[in-house]
């Protein structure tokens, strides 16, 4: 019974090592100075050096086993240097921004705000999304935004399947058939609008936009 | 108010008067010491009760003694000290003056009942009717407006909550005034302002726990099954609100699995509590082992993230706890606890890294390891007083004046100066005292009273039996039946006169006693009451002041040996109070007059170990006018701290060392001995011989008592490559480095640092306490002198507790990088073809295998016992621990004595520890010290073993036998046993093979006769 | 009182239903919303996973037409008031330079907070009609309301209380659990709907096992997530209402619109008849 107990007791940690690790070849560390970590420090103020590995973040976060790389192990990964891990990991696509993990950080690092700022610099480097659908959707939300100053769902959830990746994987998958059918569900219930309402002033959030883009300082 | 001082007649000396604020066991602690060492003592309490934390606990690790019982009998001794005047409800409102002469109002708040009048029967409480929420038991049991705090609470005296009560309140009821025996209950007390002049203040208020209700982290105060470690103290003890069986709160059944979390309040920089509480882990594992063994089938889950188990042997405890015990520690912390609506249970998720998945795991209870805080009234006295604190409240003092605060004249002591555990607290109550004794040593002996010795009188040769039974309140005569017990007591033919009393020990009663013993000329007296581990030397106090020797007095334990034990068969337990009584009639009348022991005290020390802790010690007597022998083996003074060059707190070592050396060695009243060492030793408490091998020759000296602080040395690695490569330095090394040559250390790359080095493995299981410190400073200083060095720390558990936890926060955000490995998966360094280092581990966090390239690595090498130890182990007798290093008399609340009296320890002899714990620990052994030095002559009990010189074969045995070699054989070739050695505790009586040897006051003609007497009943 | 409302894009078509119950409570309350002119979408997950300076100014802008009617904002949905505040706080800070003129002079109000305030409580108090006896529900708050404390000010975000003391001021009973912030996971719900589904499907589990005969919400995308997932044929199913639904139920128990209960996916009518709250 006591051995029962024992799940996460310290020597069973050797099992995890010789099942997981024991034949890939070593990872070199402090080979890249702290540059990454400075950066991300700098762009987010978020405290990532005070971090001591007590897996609050992970324990707390719900979707931490949708995550390649733990919360925890994010914090860790910065502190190493290794950028384009994080870039192509899925956890910051995954992860809800429900902030779990920096409300209840006994040393206010700023985790969500940490793994968003990951995914906005994956947003603007070349490297390919892991969760792609994700990445997309929100791609096509900030383009309706763009037409319309507001969000229609009708239009959002058309903008996304006209997304030729999209479509292809919900048929595949035959997802597209059954979101058909509930979208005409919720249209009947009077839950979706067809014409969008749009804002007057669509020329100041198209010159934000631009500016964006890069289009002008 | 006759306390006030006279300012134009006062003459230059300072009060002989301290006053203490804080009844815990430091505040106690420092009471008892100053008392002893000749100063009057007024000791504040802000509740009805001395007692403090300690009070409540269950039992104390890692001996698992019960608290109470080593606790109630210190409790019982400040209350039956004279030169010790408790004030209870009172807080010290301010203070003027300066050191030495202090006028201090007091505060003191109503207890609505007269102290002089309770007889502390407890009838008010009983027909009380207004039942309040208990807090003494977290609030989760009730005890009445009228109350007693606890049992054994000092001064053994009720009180009125005002707050409840409901006459205090709303003017009704006053039932308790109506049935108060002696009329005690007073409604119209008011606060009184007092005046006290003191020399010196001592502030020990305390902790208490941080979390609160408020709060809502983890569901406390929201979820039942969600209690605070506190709490769960009070859940086990058999005091407590379950009155010992363990049971949730929600539905009083016994829980199939309870959780700890760990660091509650604590290390959280996020609610401004980045300090560590010190005690959590250590109490949290003991309430685990404890859980264990109330109920074996309890699963025990404590979720931590670093076990901190610096202090002596708790690694070991650790251990038991762990592999014994079968208690689960999961290195994992948690954010929330989520309730089970259908049972409520609590469910605790974490990630399971194995399976990759999410778990919930259900526990009956949790339990909250909350941090802790200043006690709540601190922060205003200590502005009050213009004391200059952190920005927790706590008073840190400096590390070479750990009990010192920035007001000249005003100590502080235990919890208030930084979280700590019992031990701790105890030294620093000790050198507290020794810091107050040294202020105001001119006015020693100035304000103490002792006790008028009353001429004994003739006792007839008729054994006259008086027997006096105790009611305890309801503690005996809830179960016992009194009256029977009174009838078959008047019917033993040898007894003379019999009297019950409701409160025997109370000072009311010791009158009515005397004038008993007087008017029945009664010559034996049997008091069946409790034990007399807490109140023989009262009643033997009685008998002197009846004109009667104290040793004509038996003592029978009706209470703990049958009401308590036979709680629940009041005819059995009746029966055997009355057998027990007969033995003890039949023993009183075999008892013989003996008198006690005395000798002239030899005012000189001995301290062995010119370190830190030696010279500290030293100067600590000195300054209070005792001749010192300071006795070290190196040409020069400063031990161990000569090579430690900062402190993590940034204070030099060296520095301290230079000041210490050049005081010891100008102090006339200190003769060190340079290159020399203890050869011989003998003689008894007060007055011991022995003899010093010095460079000139061997000399002899006398001294009083010996302080033990022969200090410790730097474990020498042979790991790691040590010793054959020279880029692998240990701490001490690099500290060195550093400040001696700062561009070097700016030239540095990457460093590696190990951990746990000689330490914590099977050859040696000490932690070393201090490694994580220095490894946590060395990369600090590394940092700033350059920002971009990469500094890497293998650990196994960061022990950086208390304030140093701020440190170890600091060097993380400089970009420290801290990985943590398991013993069984140690680092490994080695070279590559190319002679470059190479670190290879596996970081925990990641799962993944990683290799560093340093410039150097750095060895955390831990403290060792000093080699000498054992040749003064061997010569003084003193027991130590399978590392070496000395053991004191008591883990918990005798840290710097030993069992051998006049012998005291300090420093790294005890354990692996920090300066400023050294310091204080070696003050508190001085005033130890000085409790035997101020006497003029000491007193030893009567209670001794005598040979037989007739009989004796001189076969040796008892020679043998005897743990304090009190026996010799004399010049007459037979056994003699010096009274001021013998501890009576009758081993040689029972090795003599010829039964040559008698144990005064426990003869075999007495225990025979009180065998017969409690068998006559049953056959 | 006259209050700068900012419906935000969901309450114009999924939450509609929300949005109806917002006009008629508050009018029974005598509150006077007035929608921000021409406000815009507050970029929401979106700009905040793409873009930190959209996340920033597509909020502010309705922060600026806001301060120009020189009112304070309040705003129904969590994930609008989350980045409302959360830019305004940016925008403090100075971190980012936006178009508009900010003060910062207004306040942000989530709807419930400002509901929930001891005043407003007595005040809706004294318009019930017919209390919500017998309703037992758990009260969900979401995520994005709450936390992070920093920027939406819970300082209770373990265990909030507002839904709870409102639900409770018109007579419903608000059990307490543990499930009032957890994230119900519906912003990935189109990327990933296998996390959506298994987060969602635990919190409904969660509420039953509490013993509720509803959960009550002022999240639309939370309420559209909870109402939509539960096609579990096993499984009863569990309505979940806007709270500004069940505040018109007891204000105006005869003219309770039957329309927005329709456009729930899971049924709520049959609960309420049984409950004898709807003939």
């Amino acid at each position: 019974m006591i051995a029962m107990a024992k799940i996460f007791d310290e020597a069973d940690e050797i099992l995890l090592l010789n099942q997981d690790t024991e034949d890939k070849a070593r990872e070199i560390i402090g080979d890249r100075g702290n540059h990454f970590l400075k950066r991300i420090e700098g762009e987010t103020a978020a405290n990532i050096s005070a971090c001591y590995q007590c897996h609050r973040c992970t324990n707390a976060c719900p979707v931490s086993h949708y995550m390649d790389v733990k919360p925890h192990q994010v914090i860790r990964y910065i502190q190493f240097g290794w950028r384009e891990k994080l870039l192509k990991s899925s956890t910051i696509w995954v992860c809800l921004s429900c902030e779990m993990c920096t409300t209840f950080c006994p040393n206010e690092v700023q985790v969500a705000e940490t793994i968003i700022h990951l995914r906005n610099m994956a947003a603007h480097s070349s490297v390919a999304p892991r969760e792609k659908q994700v990445a997309l959707f929100h791609q096509a939300f900030l383009e309706s935004l763009q037409y319309f100053g507001r969000v229609n769902e009708f239009w959002l959830m058309v903008a996304l399947h006209l997304k030729p990746i999209v479509l292809k994987e919900k048929i595949q998958t035959g997802t597209l058939t059954e979101e058909m059918a509930l979208g005409f569900r919720l249209f009947r219930k009077g839950k979706l609008k067809l014409i969008p309402r749009r804002c007057k002033a669509m020329g100041e959030i198209r010159k934000l936009y631009r500016q964006e883009r890069g289009e002008m300082d | 108010m006759n306390h006030r001082i006279d300012t134009k007649n006062m003459d230059d000396r300072p009060s002989g008067k301290v006053i203490v604020v804080g009844g815990g066991i430091g505040g106690i602690q420092c009471a008892m010491d100053l008392a002893d060492t000749g100063f009057f003592v007024y000791l504040l309490d802000r509740s009805p009760t001395l007692g403090g934390i300690m009070a409540a606990l269950d039992k104390t690790f890692p001996t698992n003694d019960c608290s109470t019982c080593i606790f109630s009998p210190k409790l019982v001794q400040v209350a039956a000290n004279p030169n010790i005047e408790i004030i209870t409800l009172s807080r010290l409102l301010d203070l003027k003056g300066e050191p030495g002469r202090f006028t201090a109002r007091i505060q003191k708040s109503p207890r609505y009942i007269n102290m002089e009048k309770c007889i502390a029967c407890g009838q008010c409480a009983q027909k009380c009717p207004k039942k309040v929420p208990d807090p003494f038991n977290g609030k989760l049991g009730v005890r009445k407006a009228a109350f007693l705090t606890f049992p054994q609470a000092v001064p053994l005296k009720y009180a009125l909550d005002a707050e409840h009560c409901l006459y205090l309140t709303r003017k009704r009821c006053g039932l308790c005034k109506d049935i108060c025996p002696t009329g005690a209950i007073e409604f119209d007390q008011k606060p009184e302002t007092l005046t006290l002049d003191a020399g010196a203040v001592i502030l020990s208020t305390g902790l208490e726990p941080a979390l609160t209700p408020q709060e809502g982290e983890f569901g406390y105060g929201r979820y039942r099954n969600v209690v605070t470690s506190l709490q769960y103290e009070r859940m086990l003890s058999a005091t407590g609100p379950f009155a010992g069986h363990l049971q949730r709160p929600s539905d009083n059944k016994p829980p199939k699995a309870v959780a700890w979390i760990q660091c509650v309040m604590s290390r959280d920089a996020a609610r401004n509590r980045p300090f560590c509480s010190s005690v959590c882990c250590m109490y949290a594992a003991k309430q685990a082992v404890l859980t264990r063994s109330h109920q074996p089938d309890t699963e025990t889950t404590i979720y931590f993230m670093d076990i901190r188990a610096h202090g002596k042997e708790f690694d070991n405890y650790i251990d038991r706890a762990r592999h014994q015990h079968g208690v689960t520690f999961r290195r994992s912390m948690i954010s929330q606890v989520y309730l089970n609506p259908e049972n409520e249970n609590l469910i605790i998720e974490t990630f399971d890294h194995h399976q990759n998945r999410k778990i919930e795991e259900e526990y009956d209870l949790v339990v909250l390891s909350s941090g802790f805080k200043p006690a709540h009234d601190s922060s205003d006295l200590v502005q009050r007083l213009g004391i200059v604190s952190n920005p927790f409240g706590f008073i840190t003092a400096d590390f070479d004046e750990p009990v010192s605060t920035s007001r000249p004249g005003v100590f502080v002591c235990g919890g208030m100066e930084a979280p700590k555990d019992i031990p701790e607290t105890v030294i620093q109550g000790s050198a507290a005292a020794a810091e107050a004794s040294a202020l105001i040593e001119t006015a020693r002996h100035a304000e103490t009273v002792s006790l008028k010795i009353v001429a004994e009188k003739p006792v007839e040769d008729q054994p006259r039996v008086g027997v006096f039974v105790c009611h305890c309140g309801s503690n005996i005569a809830g179960v016992i039946r009194i009256p029977e017990v009174m009838e078959q007591v008047q019917k033993m033919d040898q007894v003379t006169f019999a009297r019950d009393f409701m409160f025997t020990c109370s000072a009311e009663t010791q009158q009515p006693l005397i004038d008993l013993i007087q008017e029945h000329r009664l010559n034996r007296v049997v008091v069946a009451a409790c034990s007399p581990k807490t109140h023989e030397p009262l009643f033997r106090d009685t008998l002197q002041k009846a004109g009667l020797n104290p040793y004509l007095f038996e003592m029978v334990n009706i209470r703990n040996q049958c009401s308590w034990v036979h709680g629940s068969g009041p005819d059995k337990a009746t029966l055997k109070a009355i057998q027990l009584i007969r033995g003890g009639v039949s023993r009183a009348v075999r008892l013989e007059i003996l008198h006690d022991f005395t000798h002239p005290v030899v005012h000189e020390a001995l301290v062995i170990g010119g370190g830190i802790s030696g010279m500290a010690a030293a100067l600590t007597l000195a300054d209070q006018g005792f001749c010192v022998h300071l006795v070290e083996k190196d040409d020069r003074l400063g031990g161990f701290a000569r090579n430690l060059f900062e402190t993590l707190e940034g204070d030099s070592p060296q520095k301290l060392v230079r000041q210490m050396e050049e005081k010891v060695l100008r102090h006339p009243k200190i003769t060190v001995h340079f290159g020399s060492r203890l050869i011989a030793h003998q003689g008894h408490v007060g007055a011991f011989e022995g003899t010093l091998k010095t460079l000139e020759g061997n000399h002899g000296i006398s001294y009083g008592a010996v302080i033990v602080a022969t200090g410790g040395q730097a474990y020498e690695p042979r790991e790691h490559l040590y010793s054959s490569d020279e880029r692998i330095l240990s701490q001490v090394e690099l500290t060195r480095r550093i400040k001696q040559d700062p561009n070097w250390a700016k030239s540095l790359q990457q460093l590696v640092m190990i951990q746990c080095i000689g330490s914590r493995n099977p050859d040696f299981s000490f932690c070393s306490r201090v490694c994580c410190s220095a490894a946590v400073k060395n990369s600090i200083l590394l940092k700033e002198l350059n920002p971009d060095v990469q500094v890497i720390i293998l650990y196994r558990d960061l022990r950086t507790f208390g304030f140093k936890e701020l440190y170890y926060a600091k060097a993380r955000k400089m970009g420290v990088l801290f990985f943590r490995f398991i013993p069984e998966q140690e680092p490994r360094v080695h070279k590559d073809p190319a002679h470059k280092l190479l670190v290879d581990f596996y970081h925990q966090s990641t799962y993944k295998n990683l290799r560093v390239e340093p410039d150097l690595v750095i060895l955390s090498t831990g403290i060792r016992p000093h080699v000498e130890s054992e040749q003064v182990a061997r010569l003084l007798k003193l027991p130590r621990t399978q590392e070496g290093f000395f053991m004191e008399a008591h883990v918990k609340l005798q840290p710097v004595e030993f069992a051998s009296p006049g012998i005291y320890l300090a420093g790294l002899a005890h354990s692996p520890r920090f300066i400023s714990e050294s310091v204080a620990m070696a003050k508190g052994a001085a005033q130890q010290a000085v409790k035997i030095l101020c006497q003029e002559t000491m007193t030893t009990p009567a209670t001794v073993a005598q040979v037989n010189p007739e009989i004796c074969a001189a076969c040796l045995v008892c020679v043998r036998f005897c743990p304090f070699e009190a026996p010799f054989i004399n010049a007459d070739g037979v056994s003699e046993i010096q009274p001021a050695k013998c501890r009576g505790c009758g081993i040689c009586v029972s090795g003599c093979p010829r039964r040559a040897i008698t144990l005064k006051h426990s003869t075999e003609d007495q225990i025979n006769a009180e065998i017969d007497g409690i068998l006559k009943s049953i056959f | 009182m006259k209050l700068a409302f900012y419906p935000g894009c969901s309450l114009e078509g999924m939450a509609n239903d929300y949005s109806q119950s917002i006009t008629a409570v508050f009018r029974n309350l005598d509150i006077e919303l007035v929608e921000i002119e021409d406000w815009s979408c507050c970029g929401a997950t979106a700009a905040h996973s793409l873009s930190e300076l959209m996340a920033v100014t597509l909020p502010a802008r309705n922060l600026a037409q806001a301060e120009k009617m020189g009112m304070d904002i309040v705003s129904p949905c969590a994930n609008c008031y989350n980045r409302l505040r959360a830019s305004q706080i940016m925008i403090q800070k100075r971190i980012f330079d936006v178009p508009w003129k900010i003060t910062g002079k207004i306040e942000v109000h989530d709807m419930t907070r400002f509901l929930a305030d001891p005043d407003m409580l007595e005040r809706i108090m004294t318009r019930v009609r017919k209390p919500l006896e017998g309703l037992k529900v758990v009260c969900y708050y979401g995520c994005q309301m709450v936390r992070p404390p920093r920027i939406t000010g819970y300082t209770d975000y373990e265990n909030p209380q507002t839904l709870d003391r409102i639900v409770a001021a018109v007579g419903a009973k608000a059990l307490d659990w543990s499930y009032k912030t957890t994230c119900c996971g519906a912003s990935i719900g189109i990327g990933r709907r296998d996390i959506q589904e298994s987060l969602t499907a635990r919190l409904l589990d969660k509420a039953r096992q509490a013993n509720a005969e509803a959960v009550v919400t002022s999240c639309p995308l939370c309420q559209a997530n909870l109402d939509i997932l539960q096609r579990n044929e096993t499984e009863s199913t569990i309505p979940v209402f806007y709270f500004t639904e069940l505040l018109r139920l007891a204000f105006e128990p005869g003219r309770a619109s039957r329309k927005w209960f329709r456009m729930h996916i899971t049924d709520p009518v049959p609960l309420l008849r049984i409950k004898e709250l709807l003939r």
